[in-house]
């Protein structure tokens, strides 16, 4: 395989200015500059592969969109190396993002007051795409997002979800063989979500572009990437499979049990009781220390059971707690 | 390359064209400050027909014309690019393949043609109903007005462009902006005809780039400079025109590595 990028040591600091607070804080702000060093991305590495599909995954302000942004040349690193489908991104910024796309969630790249299709028709003549290329794709997409019903109305008078499925044709109408999407489900419902996750598969599988993703929705990843990184406070603290991450900090099994009769007590050795009412016990267990099939017979040995079910460890959870406890 | 840039400035002419009802409120700014400039000026000269060079017929025509190319030229401020810097919009603008500049350049063309019709020859019309206007009189001096009014349009979006980099050094470019636009406003001879003034204002004035900014326009519209004059005038409106995106391009290359976008 080939890899398409490479990032080693990359750092971003910047430095945000403090204001002082109180009677001659007016003043003081003045005449004196306080600052801090901010150090958003600090020092990650890592590749990716042609035709990935990859997760990037952290807590507000830990460093994605920042990464990104360095990713698709708009802002300079720090330091550290940055190559990217054999660019340096930020040093050939124009040649290089003609070969690439990127989608904002939070942000648009069509004309504000006009019609969507005039903007994708700019976009035919900023990336020079062949008019034959350029009428398949389009019809391409419109079938994949059903674009036509907007395509001769302003952006400014888009709903969200519309907006975000013009951005993303936009962003691919040139082909690109690499594919930034921050957040592109933010603020959607979930069927407008449910057809981005969509088309995003379709773009990764049936064209093999390699897509980069950052989001806030576990459904994104779930369904989509198997591969996820995670960053918090700059730092890579994962870089893996989805299911081993699951693996690793989601071991935790759910037995529910609902008993036949009341019983006083109703622990279990081998499992964590972690309620017991109205006849329901709910335990927790770890799958590498006890098999399921075991704990359900201990449990049977012992009491008379009307119904039990078993919860899959979910990855919501999970990675919740890595973000709380900051497990890695 | 030229298909790409007269394919941005024709968005922004249509978009510029959707904003209608803005044009005619600043249409009718523009035609009551005129008449007012025209009370004060005529006030001024009493009985006197010609003041260094204007006649009156002269001088009503250069307030006309001064008022009239107010839009085109964003005489009063722009500052859509600190904007764009400030709220992190120009990212959408770095992730085209072209150049940052020519990309805004383009657009503000589009903006400046739209502007120059809908506010600049509607006012000019409108102003002949009140007053009686002179009027290049030769094919080539109309020509030579054509090409001063676009040099002035590059002279002007330079400086505005240049003023507006000052987003990549300052959370806050505002102030700095208005001053900027306010020598604009004095030097180019926009208040009063630059030859009304003080030999040393002038003096002053001619070290700059504001002159050829409206100045010249004004005084090839009128015939006070002709034959050699005329093409040096030219020629100087060029080379501020040249020199200033040069600095632009430079000073860019500096802001953007200097660049945050916060947030999203």
């Amino acid at each position: 395989m080939l890899s398409i990028v490479h990032v080693s040591k990359l750092e971003k600091t910047f430095h945000v200015r403090r204001y002082h607070q109180g009677r001659w804080a007016s003043l003081q702000n003045l005449v004196t500059r306080r600052s801090r060093l901010i150090r958003a991305v600090d020092g990650i590495d890592f590749t990716i592969e042609a035709g990935e599909l990859v997760g990037y995954l952290g807590p507000n302000g830990a460093g994605k969109s920042t990464t990104i942004k360095m990713l698709t040349g708009l802002l300079v690193p720090s330091s550290g190396r940055l190559i990217v489908n054999g660019f340096v991104p930020w040093k050939d910024r124009r040649h290089y993002v003609a070969r690439i796309g990127a989608v904002f969630g939070q942000r648009t790249t069509l004309w504000w007051d006009l019609p969507v299709i005039e903007s994708f028709e700019l976009h035919r003549h900023l990336y020079q795409i062949p008019t034959g290329r350029f009428k398949r794709n389009l019809a391409e997409f419109n079938d994949l997002l059903e674009l036509a019903p907007f395509l001769d109305v302003p952006v400014r008078s888009l709903s969200l979800g519309q907006r975000m499925r013009a951005d993303i044709c936009a962003a691919l109408l040139h082909d690109p063989e690499l594919l930034f999407f921050d957040e592109p489900t933010i603020g959607l419902d979930v069927v407008a979500k449910e057809r981005i996750r969509n088309f995003i598969r379709h773009i990764n599988e049936e064209r093999e572009t390699t897509v980069l993703l950052t989001t806030h929705d576990i459904a994104d990843v779930q369904r989509l990437c198997r591969r996820v990184m995670i960053i918090d406070r700059g730092k890579l603290i994962f870089d893996g499979e989805l299911a081993r991450l699951l693996e690793r900090f989601g071991g935790h099994h759910r037995l529910i049990v609902d008993f036949a009769e009341s019983y006083a007590e109703v622990a279990v050795i081998g499992a964590e009781l972690l309620s017991y009412s109205d006849q329901r016990a709910i335990y927790r267990f770890d799958r590498r220390k006890i098999t399921a099939p075991a704990l359900i017979q201990a449990v049977s040995e012992r009491y008379a059971i009307r119904d039990l079910s078993i919860e899959e460890p979910d990855i919501e959870t999970t990675i919740r707690t890595i973000y709380e406890k900051r497990l890695l | 390359m030229l298909k790409l840039y007269f394919e941005v400035a024709k968005r922004s002419f249509q978009r510029t064209l959707t904003y209608r009802a803005a044009a005619v409120a600043g249409l009718a700014t523009n035609i009551f400050f005129g008449l007012l400039r025209v009370a004060i000026l005529l006030a001024l000269y009493g009985d006197r027909q010609v003041v260094e060079g204007y006649t009156v017929a002269g001088v009503i025509t250069y307030t006309g014309l001064s008022q009239a190319v107010i839009a085109y030229l964003s005489l009063f401020g722009w500052y859509d690019f600190m904007y764009a810097v400030h709220r992190g919009d120009v990212a959408a603008d770095l992730l085209k393949p072209m150049n940052l500049f020519s990309f805004w350049l383009a657009q503000d063309l589009g903006r400046a043609v739209a502007s120059l019709l809908l506010r600049g020859v509607t006012f000019m019309l409108i102003y002949e109903i009140f007053f009686d206007l002179t009027y290049p009189t030769t094919i080539w001096a109309w020509l030579a007005l054509a090409t001063s009014l676009l040099l002035s349009w590059l002279v002007s979006f330079a400086w505005r462009f240049l003023v507006n980099t000052a987003a990549f050094w300052s959370p806050n470019a505002r102030g700095f902006g208005r001053f900027a636009f306010l020598s604009v406003l004095f030097f180019s001879g926009f208040l009063m005809p630059l030859a009304f003034f003080p030999a040393w204002v002038q003096k002053l004035a001619s070290f700059t780039p504001f002159p050829y900014l409206l100045n010249t326009v004004v005084e090839i519209y009128l015939g006070i400079v002709s034959g050699p004059a005329l093409v040096e005038a030219l020629l100087l409106q060029a080379a501020w025109a040249l020199g200033l995106i040069v600095l632009v391009q430079a000073v860019l290359r500096f802001g953007l590595r200097r660049l945050v976008i916060l947030g999203g």
